[in-house]
């Protein structure tokens, strides 16, 4: 098999089959939050869900990622909160706003949008790969995270890493290695991802916004739920 | 047939030796050799005599044989043509039928162990290799009886390399390359569809001159050629540094010459001297004529999944899409629905279970007062 035979493999068939993993795996987690049941209202209520949704996605727009600094957790932990960010943003620009990617996305979804200057990304990509190191260090380094930690933990850490550092080292030909084997290295890395994510708490990139919106939804509405 | 080395032969064309020299100099830079190598190629010419060629075509269209016709590096073709003689090519030769298959049996045997085979086309193994005879044998055979007696073999283009077109999917002929048939020879894979003119010449002339064939990658291919991508040596990677893209064949970024990775270009992933060397003479090659590249010198590149999808576009995912879209919806749902009313059940049984012990123990209180 030659080099050519197994990258066209690893996105072609292989790609393939974790997309439907990962489709399937996520649309079961989806389906069985949706269906875990919902308590009956017994009051009118006294606010809109609707607004509360719409609040809590604004606030969290004009707040950098996804935590206001004066929550506790930003707080007491600086790091984690600013190095988490920067993993999110930048991970955000990389997936969505690369030239390449969005051809990806085309291929798959069946529409593109305009994509960012490709130093920019790679610029982001390295915010993001700074920020997983940072993150993943801390971790180890912190007793508590460190006991907190568990293999699955580590593994996720791991598995976002991998895709990241094999496709940055592509666009800069890193390591010696030719495009081909790194290309080979990146679909490989991703296309285990896909699979690993709805068995995983890598999970939350969907169950995260779930969460955002019931709890919007409750704030907005102040109800009565027993 | 004259025995007369490279040198006696060119200086019987009143070339000087001041011109040899030139000439031996421009031929080791051609090769792909550092200079130090030259006095090798002086000696090698000072004292070889022709090389013959047997080219021999199968499943092929006649493109790289048309390829080498327009090499306009003069020195080499004419090496090529004069020096080195096609003994045998279907093309070019004059002679037809059993005279022709006749005069290549001579020079098997005449010249055996000396000659270079080249072949140009792949090679149908489906049906006793039914698709492509020529004087009642078949490729295949055709391919081993002259690839016996060869000092080397010259694979020349994507499809005698590595099947190429014809193999492309779902490969009606069974169709192969050298490689796959013949294992103790040196194969050279010249591929490319066709390949640079003067990769070609240039890989004859480094047998005939060193005796040996050059270093090869991986794919078998020559390092010296086919050792970086067309992206490595593109014009126009700047414009992919710097994320500039032509949307279109027609808009404004095309005309301005920005890369063309997203109209399908496949230069990062193919390695050929297309950037470097270029075609007819220098002039041009397709990405700096405004076309992608269409990877035409690595293997299974028909398979690839389109010319002009772009290369991080997963090949046929569109396709694919309705289908696992609604595979994966449907299934989605059946298995949470099914797992919730596993769990509903199960819930429904842990709380009968529970009444039943309540009762049991109800009963049993009863009948100890």
């Amino acid at each position: 098999m030659s080099t050519t035979q197994v990258l066209e493999f690893t996105r072609g068939p292989l790609f393939k089959f974790s997309l439907l993993v990962f489709t399937l795996g996520m649309l079961y987690r989806f389906f069985r939050i949706l269906f875990l049941g919902w308590k009956k209202d017994y009051a009118p209520p006294r606010g809109s869900a609707w607004v509360g949704i719409v609040k809590t996605y604004l606030k969290s727009l004009i707040i950098f990622p996804f935590l206001p600094p004066k929550f506790p957790s930003s707080r007491h932990r600086p790091l984690t909160y600013i190095a988490g960010g920067m993993f999110h943003a930048g991970l955000f620009v990389v997936i969505f706003l690369l030239a390449a990617h969005i051809e990806t996305w085309r291929e798959v979804l069946g529409f593109g949008w305009p994509s960012l200057p490709t130093p920019l990304v790679d610029g982001a990509a390295v915010v993001a790969i700074v920020g997983l190191i940072t993150l993943a260090s801390n971790r180890f380094v912190n007793p508590v995270t460190r006991m907190l930690t568990g293999v699955g933990d580590w593994l996720n850490l791991l598995f976002v890493f991998l895709p990241l550092v094999t496709g940055w080292a592509m666009y800069h030909h890193l390591f010696g290695l030719d495009y081909t084997k790194l290309f080979i290295a990146h679909m490989v890395t991703v296309d285990w991802l896909l699979i690993w994510i709805p068995f995983s708490r890598l999970s939350h990139f969907l169950t995260y916004f779930i969460t955002k919106t019931m709890h919007g939804a409750k704030f907005g509405r102040l109800g009565v739920e027993p | 047939m004259s025995e007369k080395t490279i040198y006696e032969s060119l200086q019987e064309r009143g070339i000087s030796r001041r011109d040899f020299l030139k000439l031996a100099t421009l031929i080791t830079a051609a090769l792909g050799l550092e200079y130090a190598e030259m006095p090798r190629i002086v000696r090698a010419m000072e004292t070889k005599t022709r090389l013959p060629v047997i080219w021999l075509e199968f499943q092929d269209c006649a493109g790289c044989t048309e390829a080498l016709t327009r090499s306009l590096d003069p020195t080499l073709t004419k090496l090529l043509f004069s020096d080195i003689s096609l003994d045998y090519h279907e093309t070019l030769f004059a002679a037809a039928g059993a005279q022709a298959e006749e005069n290549k049996r001579r020079v098997i045997e005449e010249y055996a162990g000396r000659y270079v085979l080249v072949v140009e086309g792949s090679i149908p193994r489906k049906d006793q290799g039914v698709y492509c005879t020529i004087g009642g044998q078949s490729a295949e055979a055709l391919l081993k009886e002259a690839a016996e007696k060869a000092k080397a073999i010259i694979a020349v283009g994507t499809c005698a390399s590595f099947g190429g077109l014809p193999k492309a999917n779902p490969n009606p002929t069974g169709a192969v390359g050298v490689d796959t048939l013949v294992k103790d020879k040196p194969i050279i894979n010249v591929p490319g569809c066709p390949p640079v003119p003067e990769v070609i010449t240039n890989t004859i002339a480094h047998i005939l001159l060193l005796d040996k064939p050059p270093k090869l990658d991986p794919l078998g291919r020559p390092k010296a050629f086919y050792g970086q991508t067309v992206h490595d040596r593109c014009p126009r990677r700047p414009f992919y540094e710097r994320g500039q893209f032509a949307e279109s064949f027609d808009d404004e970024g095309a005309r301005k010459g920005w890369c063309l990775y997203k109209l399908g270009c496949k230069g990062p992933t193919t390695y050929s001297a297309c950037a470097t060397i270029k075609w007819n003479g220098g002039v041009s090659f397709p990405v700096q004529s405004n076309h992608p590249c269409i990877g035409c010198t690595q293997p299974d590149f028909w398979d690839e999944g389109g010319v002009y999808n772009a290369l991080s576009a997963p090949p046929g995912a569109a396709e694919a899409r309705g289908l696992a879209t609604g595979v994966a919806a449907a299934g989605g749902v059946a298995l949470a629905v099914g797992h919730s009313l596993y769990a509903k059940k199960k819930k429904q049984k842990a709380a009968q279970a529970f009444q039943a012990q309540k009762q049991a123990e109800a009963s049993q209180q009863a009948q100890e007062e």
